[in-house]
């Protein structure tokens, strides 16, 4: 009855960690109005050099609204949106300048061809808030974020622990590893970290592995107890 | 029965012990393979998103000696030829089958240009890799190496690897490591 019981917790250490997809992984990056949001799309030096890159925003209806596009030429600016292809380094640069409320939304980089779009790097999720944001904390990229208006106060960049998204096998970085200077285009001031994936592929692994850590050290705290005392 | 129990028990516990660290597997310190000192001051943001895989197309070495007088001969060219303050690699990868320190984790380094240096950690192959394959030693230990970089959070745990060709304009990291590359679970060709 005891070797059974034993035994169905020793499984539980088996169940395997749910890993988070890395397909529907969207980048957050939260702004304030006014602020310019800027991503980095690795394109291919070789691929897609001659191809025609643009910047999506993907509507809650689905609908997919083209902002703008590299007619061929390199640069392009197109009211708020400027696109900057680089096929020799095998970027894509993207900006937004002036960021409104409105802009709030889902965005893209895309390869555009004769079927399918190809996504860059990761849809962008982008969240623009009405005031000025809290401790600033610049280390991502490339999310980066230049400060357009001048009334904003400059506030010394904070450190903060960021929530990770990792399975809790894994060691935790000391804090001394995320340590970084000021980015060399940005003047960080008064915006919010920005997390990487949605909270709910943090939590199911998480909290996987850590039910799973606990049945075992109850199983093994409860045997330890009837060896002792038998 | 209850001893065996508690002696299963606790060899469980062991065992789940050493799941949790990470083995980073043996790298070759700056000071082991006496690098001239740094003079490099720019610190690479962390998490680093990307790696670049590329090759020295120079000469290859296959024990630990000569692949650590040939770290040497890197770092000599890059700093007393090129001027730069430090060899440009962030690690070296030897067919010894060893990791060779370079600019190492923090420092951003001097392997692909403006856009990507910033963004990304270099790790280079001495030897070229044209017309042959690094040992299955050397893709073990870069192998290794970043998925280290990625449990100590020096990585981002969707790191994206990308060959030297894929951000630049060369030939490096040669034929054939770059087909092995594209087989990287972590490899990203856009």
């Amino acid at each position: 009855m005891r070797k059974a019981r034993l035994w169905g917790l020793l499984w539980m250490l088996f169940v395997p960690e749910i890993q988070a997809a890395t397909k529907l992984f969207e980048e957050k990056c939260t702004l304030a109005e006014g602020q310019t949001l800027t991503v980095s799309c690795p394109t291919n030096t070789n691929m897609y050099s001659n191809s025609q890159k643009a910047w999506q925003r993907l509507k809650d209806n689905g609908e997919v609204q083209t902002l703008a596009i590299t007619e061929g030429s390199s640069q392009v600016q197109k009211g708020k949106y400027f696109l900057e292809d680089i096929p020799s380094e095998g970027m894509l640069q993207v900006r937004m300048t002036n960021l409104q409320v409105e802009d709030s939304g889902l965005y893209r980089c895309v390869i555009l061809g004769p079927s399918d779009p190809i996504i860059l790097f990761y849809p962008v999720r982008l969240v623009v808030t009405k005031n000025s944001l809290g401790t600033p904390d610049s280390d991502e990229y490339p999310c980066q974020i230049s400060v357009q208006n001048p009334t904003l106060p400059p506030v010394t960049t904070k450190l903060r622990p960021r929530p990770r998204p990792r399975p809790v096998t894994q060691l935790v970085p000391t804090s001394a590893d995320r340590l970084s200077s000021p980015g060399l285009t940005v003047t960080p001031t008064n915006v919010t970290h920005i997390t990487r994936a949605p909270g709910i592929s943090i939590i199911i692994p998480a909290a996987c592995g850590l039910l799973s850590k606990t049945l075992v050290f109850i199983g093994l705290f409860a045997v330890t107890q009837r060896s002792f005392a038998s | 029965m209850s001893r065996r129990c508690a002696l299963l028990a606790w060899a469980l516990l062991a065992l789940l012990g050493l799941g949790a660290a990470q083995d980073c597997g043996p790298i070759v310190s700056r000071r082991e393979w006496r690098a001239l000192a740094s003079k490099c001051s720019r610190r690479l943001r962390q998490p680093v998103r990307y790696v670049v895989v590329s090759h020295t197309a120079g000469s290859v070495c296959d024990t630990p000696a000569s692949c650590l007088r040939q770290a040497q001969n890197v770092q000599h060219y890059h700093v007393r030829t090129l001027g730069w303050c430090d060899v440009g690699y962030n690690f070296l990868i030897g067919e010894d089958g060893l990791v060779y320190e370079g600019r190492g984790w923090n420092t951003i380094g001097a392997h692909s240009g403006p856009t990507w240096n910033p963004i990304a950690i270099g790790i280079s192959f001495m030897g070229n890799y044209m017309d042959r394959a690094p040992p299955a030693r050397a893709l073990r230990a870069a192998q290794n190496l970043l998925a280290c970089g990625a449990a100590r959070g020096y990585l981002t745990p969707n790191y994206e690897v990308k060959g030297h060709r894929d951000v630049q304009q060369t030939l490096s990291p040669g034929d054939q490591l770059y087909d092995i590359i594209q087989q990287w679970p972590h490899y990203r060709s856009v």
